[in-house]
């Protein structure tokens, strides 16, 4: 047993945090003016800065959650949430799939652009208009060697920047993930959504008609559905250390400002009714960082409960960002209400982390079944 | 950062849950229904070692460390034993032996943690009094020296194991005009001219515990029972609290486990509307919100457990997070338990009624949540 983190993980955060300076708001602030090209040329050249920093090689290869992973995913969600999740859904979630599912040539094609921050992934994984438990209804008709694939993706990000995109579908009643590059014939990426937070995201709608794919070009199709519930684990893991960016960033916005603001010829945080708001915020923040982390050192070392563990601290963790966010704006009053303020910024971003991935209301279920012993 | 236990510490728990749950749990129900004290689970609890598994085995102790004492509490109430006795021997064991063994002479340590240890004799601290609850440096009970004796008056309220206890630490002002410098602990002995006890006090949970007053008039003691230095009482109260807030939170946690377990087999039994209620979305709902604070609330426990062990000496930070996290984020799943259960769980023999009570005293007992948040927002102040 250990509680404090290590000489690498201390070392990656640091690593991360010198990368950035003033000027780390910046993608988001690119991302909101809606230039694609711009959010395209800002995500690359960020990217490429984190592949230096050795952020983007971390988990690729084992495609396994760690606590160093969490922590230096943790320290970048805090500084740039928007960039935070279209390089893990570039890297962490594309990247992974290709890594661990993709074959020798498609590793030797797509992996060093990936680890070198030059490509840009997306991945389609639940169907337009379908939760996430319902059936895969991208399909692909077999026409010899070659497939065809039809199908539409409701919400995909990095869609309308990305070089390449999994769609996850099944082709011949098993599944598989299609590899497609931006300009793919039968391809059509939709407008860009507007959403109200993760500004700096760019997240489009996808619908694939009669798409050519060779076999060579899609990952699988797989005996089981085990690639799937990977991919959905990996997506909950990056929304889980999104959480926790948006939380510790959040905390010490309202704590700097209950300490350096005065009313009454005092700081606010010598007022019960901020101080101990902060107290709940920290409480709630350090529980939730111990509950990710264990869970990731539980993926790590390959215990039986680490799914279970996995789907708890993505529950406690989206909802705690959702409640902290909200009381930093409160302890914050009319500066964390202004448009650009990171509070105000955490608060919109956070509602997205209960939605996406695997939902908090899914993710109950599927704790209740395996405590019911139904999974 | 490594989160597993030792196969010793884990195969340890095992013999725990098992051996309470033969020897111990079955008695509860009965006991906590009367508010009566199981003498006979206490000095089964001292047999097998766990009044003082903490202490050093030249003292009679098991000479186990932090987390796995912890563990031992977790396994109590995830074996069913009752709050109100793991409460009595969370205030026997931690916070009147472990402050004797902590601060006390080596005379003081070889007459009163063999016996305490071994459950031979039943300890309390007395620490809050009727105008001094969470600002204990207010406590009026004063303690004057004359000679080689120190004279105690004054009273103590809402005292565990109180009316039952042969020995008390007791925390008096030796320097009536200071707060905390002028606080200082003694231990007081069953039968001293001038100590008694108030009545047992009726409690909404952990009814097996006795809570009482406890009164002091013109109580001489000899001035050998002085604990440490005069003054430095406060200081001893507070490492105290790491131990209320690491293994005294580990019952409530295993207790949760139980309470989980027993959930389960309901929902799976129970039939309505055609299929087991477990089937339905709102009850696994309510399981998962139980196990996921059962996940968040073991990590902060054990790390000031394993801060203990690494000898470092105050934790406030992560014993108060601990602490404000077990008492108020309990509440919820504890009702959702009772809720779950509908109309039974609101009767005695289902056991989920009575955790809905134990359980109401976390954000209480050791230091209110309040008490808590104005400890974190402190050290985030000068942060």
């Amino acid at each position: 047993m250990n509680f404090d983190l290590g000489e690498k993980e201390l070392s990656l955060v640091a690593k991360i945090k010198d990368l950035f300076g003033p000027d780390s708001r910046d993608y988001a602030v690119r991302g909101e003016s809606r230039d694609l090209q711009q959010t395209r040329d800002s995500l690359l050249q960020w990217m490429k800065r984190l592949a230096q920093a050795g952020y983007l090689d971390l988990g690729l290869r084992d495609g396994k959650n760690s606590v160093p992973l969490v922590a230096t995913r943790e320290s970048l969600a805090a500084v740039a949430p928007s960039l935070f999740l279209s390089v893990e859904v570039s890297t962490r979630l594309f990247g992974r799939l290709i890594s661990v599912y993709g074959t020798s040539e498609q590793k030797a094609d797509l992996l060093p652009a990936i680890r070198e921050g030059r490509l840009i992934g997306a991945v389609g994984l639940s169907e337009a208009g379908m939760n996430i438990e319902g059936p895969l209804e991208t399909l692909a008709l077999s026409t010899g060697s070659d497939f065809l694939v039809s199908g539409s993706k409701g919400h995909v990000v990095n869609a309308p920047i990305a070089d390449w995109i999994a769609v996850a579908g099944k082709a011949e009643d098993r599944l598989a993930f299609f590899l497609l590059r931006a300009d793919s014939e039968g391809l059509s990426i939709g407008p860009r959504l507007s959403t109200p937070g993760y500004d700096g995201v760019a997240i489009s709608p996808l619908s694939l008609q009669d798409c050519p794919i060779s076999s060579g070009g899609c990952l699988g199709p797989f005996e089981d559905d085990e690639p799937l519930r990977k991919a959905r684990s990996w997506e909950d893991e990056i929304l889980t250390a999104a959480s926790l960016g948006l939380m510790r960033s959040a905390l010490d916005s309202a704590a700097e400002h209950a300490r350096a603001h005065k009313s009454g010829g005092k700081p606010i945080i010598a007022y019960q009714e901020v101080a101990f708001k902060l107290a709940e915020m920290l409480t709630l923040f350090q529980t939730a960082q111990l509950l990710a982390y264990r869970a990731a050192w539980m993926a790590e070392t390959g215990n039986q409960e680490a799914e279970l563990l996995g789907h708890c601290a993505k529950v406690f963790c989206a909802e705690s960002a959702e409640e902290i966010t909200s009381a930093s704006m409160q302890v914050l009053g009319q500066h964390g209400y202004q448009r650009g303020h990171p509070a105000e910024e955490g608060f919109r971003n956070a509602k997205y982390l209960q939605i996406a991935g695997t939902s908090t209301e899914i993710s109950r279920v599927k704790i209740g079944d395996s405590v019911l012993g139904r999974t | 950062m490594e989160f597993s236990f030792t196969s010793e510490q884990l195969m340890f728990k095992e013999q725990v849950i098992r051996f309470a749950r033969k020897e111990i749990a079955p008695r509860s129900s009965e006991h906590d229904l009367r508010g009566e004290f199981d003498f006979q689970s206490f000095q089964k609890l001292g047999g097998f070692g766990i009044l003082g598994l903490h202490f050093p085995e030249s003292l009679g102790g098991g000479g186990a460390d932090v987390v796995t004492t912890a563990l031992a509490g977790e396994a109590l109430g995830e074996a069913g034993v009752d709050g109100g006795l793991t409460l009595a021997y969370g205030a026997h064991t931690f916070l009147c032996a472990d402050t004797i063994f902590c601060h006390g002479t080596d005379a003081q340590r070889e007459r009163f943690i063999p016996k305490l240890a071994s459950g031979e004799w039943i300890g309390c601290m007395g620490m809050t009094e009727p105008g001094a609850g969470s600002d204990v440096a207010s406590i009026t009970t004063r303690a004057e020296k004359r000679g080689d004796r120190f004279v105690l008056n004054g009273n103590k309220m809402l005292i565990t194991n109180g009316p039952i206890a042969d020995v008390a630490v007791v925390y008096a002002k030796t320097e009536k005009d200071l707060k905390h410098a002028g606080m200082s602990a003694f231990i007081v002995e069953k039968g001293t001219p001038g100590f008694s006890a108030g009545k047992s006090l009726i409690k909404m949970g952990v009814r097996s515990s006795h809570t009482s007053e406890l009164i002091f008039e013109d109580c001489e003691i000899p001035a050998e029972n002085l604990i440490g230095q005069e003054g430095a009482g406060f200081f001893m109260a507070m490492q105290t609290v790491e131990w209320d807030r690491s293994a005294l939170l580990a019952p409530f946690i295993g207790g949760m486990t139980y309470i989980l377990k027993k959930c389960v087999d309901y929902a799976r039994q129970r039939v309505q509307f055609g299929r087991p209620i477990g089937e339905f979305q709102a009850i696994k709902h309510k399981l998962a919100d139980i196990k996921i604070f059962i996940e968040a609330a073991r990590s902060l426990c054990y790390r000031i457990a394993w801060c203990k062990d690494q000898g470092r000496p105050l934790n406030h930070l992560e014993a108060a997070v601990a602490k404000l996290f077990v008492g108020d984020w309990s509440l919820a799943p504890a009702n959702d338990a009772v809720v779950l259960f509908g109309g039974y769980g609101y009767c005695h023999e289902y056991e989920v009624e009575r955790y809905f009570r134990d359980s109401r005293l976390a954000p209480i007992g050791g230091g209110t949540s309040e008490i808590q948040k104005r400890i974190i927002s402190k050290l985030m102040q000068w942060a």
